[in-house]
């Protein structure tokens, strides 16, 4: 009896060890990605249990929130189904989120610690030789365009992130691509070496075709689902419209890895950008 | 008859324009200062009225509470306070000047459809009135930035929304609608 419980533990580890695509070299970042998480329902707390199961073999530190953090009211219970209990155990291990606002996300929810958005509706900060810069894509005024500028070409990071909701390219049929904002921010991350933009908006996962040398993903399905959503076009890489969906990103040196890891623990998408 | 000299024809000329009421040189730099006032008066008021600054905390129930006090006693204090207090007749005629400039030429096609993505729900479910709160189930539309560069800009305080073809002026801590202006999104 002991041996084969030996054997099935062993047998998991195995398994589990042989999902994680991303390489774990020696002082790289590490971290999470989840956008359109928080709906409070069945996927969302799976993908975070999913999330927790493989932070035993890719230990991260930190999690990228790309927005709509919190769907139908900002009321204290809301707060709790919606973002506290799905994560609760990355929260009580220490795993910090950096949450940036969506389109249902209310500009207040700068204030919440946990969110660690300093009070400001977009904020950069660094780790390692990633530097990250969380916009408001819904409010993309001429002061956050210049502060943009400035944070960017104020940056020696090797790989710099820009990361918020409304995204600039996207095969998604519901919504599609921001085409204005999309003039507004394109030249300045071509200008400032912008190599990896994360967006959401739409409930599927896309990763689109590299767009003038900049790697463009969409993971607006972390809580959120709109099956069969995808209209393919030449700019999309790879989708997947079927499950709820995280990612986990390594960057080590001048290689970033990529797994797109769907609530069942299966990979919809994995790769590295160089 | 000799012609009158220089000095006497700058003279006679210098009377009839003193005499005239002097013409404005940019009549919609005078509107756009007017608005900058009123928003000015606005931002007196709001902060007798704030108290003590909201800090990060992890107690959504303290996030709420400021909200909802400060939305009450901006309510209080502006409770006269009417459309077209801020966005008066002049104001929003030249808000709309600007935002048909803004969707003309290259811009059209885009800014129209960045505005065509909304939720739909937004333009059935928002009452636009003065103090008024924007419904936390409702999603924001996003304010195409191209809008943004062609209006006055505003104190970090405001910001514009877009509710289906109104414009609203809002203050985003306390979550109020300030005023707005009725068809201004073609």
């Amino acid at each position: 009896m002991r041996r084969s419980v030996f054997f099935l533990v062993l047998a998991s580890l195995v398994l589990n060890a042989a999902d994680l695509t991303l390489p774990l070299k020696p002082k790289s970042v590490h971290f999470a990605v989840i956008g359109d998480s928080g709906t409070g329902e069945k996927g969302q707390y799976e993908v975070g249990e999913q999330m927790a199961k493989y932070r035993e073999k890719f230990p991260y530190d930190f999690v990228l929130m790309l927005g709509d953090n919190i769907y139908g009211g900002e009321s204290p219970a809301d707060f709790k189904a919606k973002f506290e209990d799905p994560y609760k155990t990355l929260l009580d291990r220490g795993v910090k989120f950096y949450a940036s606002l969506g389109n249902h996300d209310n500009p207040n929810q700068r204030f919440y610690k946990p969110f660690n958005m300093g009070e400001k509706r977009y904020y950069n900060f660094k780790n390692g030789n990633v530097e990250f810069f969380a916009l408001d894509s819904s409010y993309m005024d001429p002061q956050q365009l210049d502060w943009l500028q400035e944070r960017l070409k104020a940056s020696n990071a090797a790989w710099k992130i820009c990361y918020f909701h409304h995204p600039l390219y996207s095969d998604g049929k519901f919504h599609g691509p921001d085409a204005d904002l999309r003039a507004r921010l394109e030249p300045i991350f071509l200008k400032s070496g912008v190599k990896i933009v994360l967006s959401v908006h739409e409930h599927l996962y896309e990763r689109v075709q590299p767009q003038k040398g900049i790697n463009y993903f969409i993971l607006g399905n972390s809580g959120q689902l709109r099956i069969h959503d995808i209209r393919p076009s030449s700019t999309m890489a790879k989708a997947f419209d079927k499950d709820q969906c995280f990612m986990l990103i390594e960057v080590a040196g001048d290689e970033c890895y990529f797994q797109t890891i769907t609530r069942r623990g299966d990979t919809a998408d994995s790769g590295v950008i160089q | 008859m000799k012609p009158p000299t220089p000095i006497l024809v700058c003279f006679v000329a210098s009377l009839v324009l003193l005499g005239q009421p002097q013409a404005p040189v940019n009549p919609e730099a005078a509107i756009q200062q007017d608005f900058q006032k009123r928003i000015g008066d606005y931002l007196k008021l709001r902060k007798t009225i704030e108290g003590p600054r909201l800090k990060p905390t992890a107690s959504v129930e303290k996030i709420e509470h400021h909200e909802k006090e400060f939305a009450h006693k901006i309510r209080e204090a502006r409770r006269s306070a009417r459309h077209g207090d801020i966005f008066s007749p002049e104001i929003s005629s030249e808000f709309r000047r600007l935002i048909a400039l803004a969707m003309q030429g290259p811009n059209a096609g885009r800014v129209e459809k960045s505005l065509r993505s909304a939720e739909p729900e937004v333009r059935a479910k928002v009452r636009v009135e003065v103090n008024h709160k924007y419904p936390p189930s409702v999603p924001l539309q996003s304010t195409p930035p191209t809008l943004l560069v062609n209006l006055p800009q505003l104190p970090p305080e405001l910001e514009y929304r877009v509710v289906g073809h109104y414009l609203a002026l809002m203050d985003s801590k306390a979550n109020l609608i300030l005023d707005y202006i009725p068809n201004a999104i073609p």
